[in-house]
């Protein structure tokens, strides 16, 4: 092998640029794979998606920064903020979602409220803790450094904490009561009602479990970049896109899509510079929807 | 609803503010806000036509409306087109643009149809603050700040003399909001309303879905280019930042008032909205959240808006109606 300074260095550019893509495609796993589920599930687009990312990293934020929660760092408030994003998520299915369901065209109002619903948290986020961008302290400190690779403890959290929770979401889905009880919901509602599922049960709970998922993205990216008010638009259109791309309520389309679209963001962005990335998204998005309306791994009509 | 109805609100909201600066021409504010009205009335009916009428869940229509804007915009202040051309160019633009973004829409079903209109809508704000923008003469995140006002046979509309410049916009919203009574009334709205309820029986009768929704695209965004670019010249300032959710919502808060699929209804709306933020001013940084509670408020309790009231008690009053 004859590689030249050049060469060498334009490697590990790459090698950083597809790190960056691995950690965001994972953490776009979280969100894609939450969404979908509420998707394939319940029917039920929510817009407010990108703000319950926001929320997340605002809890953690109080937590952290606010009440200076020291003791057991990320657990805690893993522990804390992850129930309470329960709690929100089913609270808002049963008291808002869930009275939309009788009305003939539901599907339709119930974008229409979750978007009012993301205009109301965006500004509430804003008017309560300022418009100025809130950082949380890293995960872990440090980098292990392999040749001239930097690897940041950080990043490798991100991804591992990342496809922990999807693996153990993964788990659930299959082997507790109540993921079969969703899977059924999701494949034949009348057929899971006939057996006796609750399924205005299962419709909330599948809401708020994807309320957790993203909130649990939300404080794993906000170590990394920063909280930002205004931000819930872009996240959700990216969850969006990435679910669309995946093909609507298929878990393992979106898997692959985040992944796919977490390295296109992340050469986009090295290439031509970040505010091209979401261009290049929507680029994609539309190849792929002429090719095939129903996304990768969506069913068909 | 019929003809006569729809007019006969049309006629009198309308009416009502062709008499309004009798009383309050003088103050500048109030016709600025009665202006903003009659503009924001024509791009709600256009979201409604899309969205009740022919069921396209379309969030397309704000990006529409900046775009027709900004399109005016560039080519009277960079190319010295005269703004009455202007203002036609950017509606025949808007126009192709919409059926560009109407044709990936033809095969997608709802939230498919919103995600790709909303990506239009996303990607416009970076698009016009980047270079590309910039290369076309949008003037980056600063926006358009120089854009001529409209000039018929050497009479300027700008803002020193507003009544005159009122009139005009109103007589541009009336005759935009007559083109869509009557296209709502004619054979085509029936189209709409046909592919609406079931495509599939209705393509089975001969009806071209392809046609019909590509018509809506067309002249839906037609319109609202159109207002979007009169917009632009009488304001004289563009910028990106009216892509934030904050426009956007808004227009939905008065589709909602008005009921959807009600046409006149998003007229009141926008009317009623117009008065009520407003008034919320004092609010200040609240507004904002005022008006997302209010979306949420207004699809629960209020699923038709105003005109569904007011069908209702027309409809209890005279049963066969």
């Amino acid at each position: 092998m004859n590689l030249t300074e050049d060469n060498i260095l334009f490697l590990y550019e790459m090698a950083d640029v597809i790190i960056a893509g691995l950690t965001t495609g994972s953490v776009y796993a979280l969100m894609a794979v939450g969404m979908t589920l509420v998707y394939g599930v319940t029917k039920a687009f929510n817009f407010a998606y990108g703000d319950f990312f926001n929320m997340g990293g605002y809890f953690a934020w109080i937590l952290i920064v606010g009440l200076g929660v020291q003791f057991g760092g990320y657990l805690t408030i893993l522990a804390i903020v992850m129930p309470i994003m329960f709690v929100v998520g089913y609270g808002l299915e049963k008291l808002m979602v869930a009275p939309l369901r009788k009305r003939a065209d539901w599907e339709n109002k119930v974008m229409m409220l979750t978007l009012g619903l993301a205009l109301f948290l965006t500004s509430l986020y804003s008017v309560v803790f300022g418009v100025r961008l809130k950082s949380l302290p890293p995960i872990v400190d440090g980098m292990v450094e392999v040749g001239q690779l930097a690897f940041t403890y950080q990043d490798i959290m991100i991804f591992v904490m990342s496809l922990g929770g999807i693996l153990l979401f993964g788990w659930l889905l299959n082997n507790t009561r109540i993921g079969m009880a969703v899977q059924a919901v999701a494949q034949n509602p009348e057929g899971a009602k006939i057996v006796g599922i609750p399924q205005a049960r299962i419709f909330a709970a599948t809401f708020a479990i994807s309320t957790v998922m993203v909130g649990f993205g939300g404080i794993l990216l906000s170590q990394k970049w920063f909280i930002n008010p205004m931000s819930g638009s872009t996240i959700m259109i990216k969850a969006w896109v990435v679910t669309a791309f995946g093909g609507m309520g298929s878990i393992r389309g979106g898997l692959y899509a985040a992944f796919i679209i977490g390295m296109l963001e992340a050469f986009v962005g090295w290439m031509f510079g970040m505010s091209y990335s979401i261009i290049a998204l929507f680029i994609l998005l539309l190849a792929t929807l002429a090719l095939r309306p129903q996304g990768l791994m969506g069913k068909g009509k | 609803m019929r003809l006569k109805h729809m007019a006969a609100i049309i006629g009198v909201s309308y009416g009502t503010l062709a008499i309004l600066p009798v009383f309050v021409g003088d103050v500048r504010f109030i016709m600025n806000i009665l202006i903003m009205c009659v503009i924001w009335a024509v791009v709600a009916s256009c979201w409604d036509v899309m969205m009740g009428f022919a069921g396209i869940f379309s969030f397309g229509q704000v990006a529409f409306f900046v775009i027709g804007a900004y399109c005016s915009g560039i080519l009277a202040s960079s190319h010295h087109i005269t703004p009455v051309v202007s203002i036609l160019i950017a509606g025949l633009f808007t126009a192709g643009m919409g059926v560009l973004v109407g044709l990936p829409c033809l095969k997608l079903a709802g939230p498919y149809v919103a995600l790709v209109t909303f990506g239009v809508h996303m990607a416009l704000k970076p698009t016009l603050r980047g270079e590309i923008g910039i290369a076309l003469g949008s003037g980056g995140s600063l926006g358009l700040l120089t854009i001529p006002p409209i000039n018929i046979f050497g009479y300027q509309f700008s803002s020193t003399n507003i009544v005159p410049t009122f009139y005009l916009a109103l007589l541009l919203s009336l005759a935009c909001v007559l083109v869509i009574m009557f296209v709502i009334k004619s054979y085509w709205g029936i189209a709409f309303l046909a592919l609406k309820d079931s495509q599939d029986f209705s393509m089975s009768l001969g009806v071209s879905a392809f046609k019909y929704k590509l018509m809506v695209f067309a002249l839906t965004s037609f319109l609202t280019g159109i207002i979007g670019a009169f917009y632009g010249h009488f304001y004289g300032v563009l910028s990106p930042r009216m892509l934030d959710l904050d426009l956007f919502s808004t227009l939905m808060v008065m589709m909602l008032i008005g009921g959807l699929g009600l046409f006149p209804g998003s007229i009141l709306g926008a009317f009623i909205v117009m008065a009520g933020s407003e008034l919320m001013a004092p609010l200040g940084a609240y507004r904002a959240v005022t008006m997302g509670a209010l979306v949420v408020i207004l699809v629960l309790a209020l699923p038709n808006g105003v005109m569904g009231l007011f069908l209702k008690r027309s409809a209890s009053r005279v049963p066969t109606g």
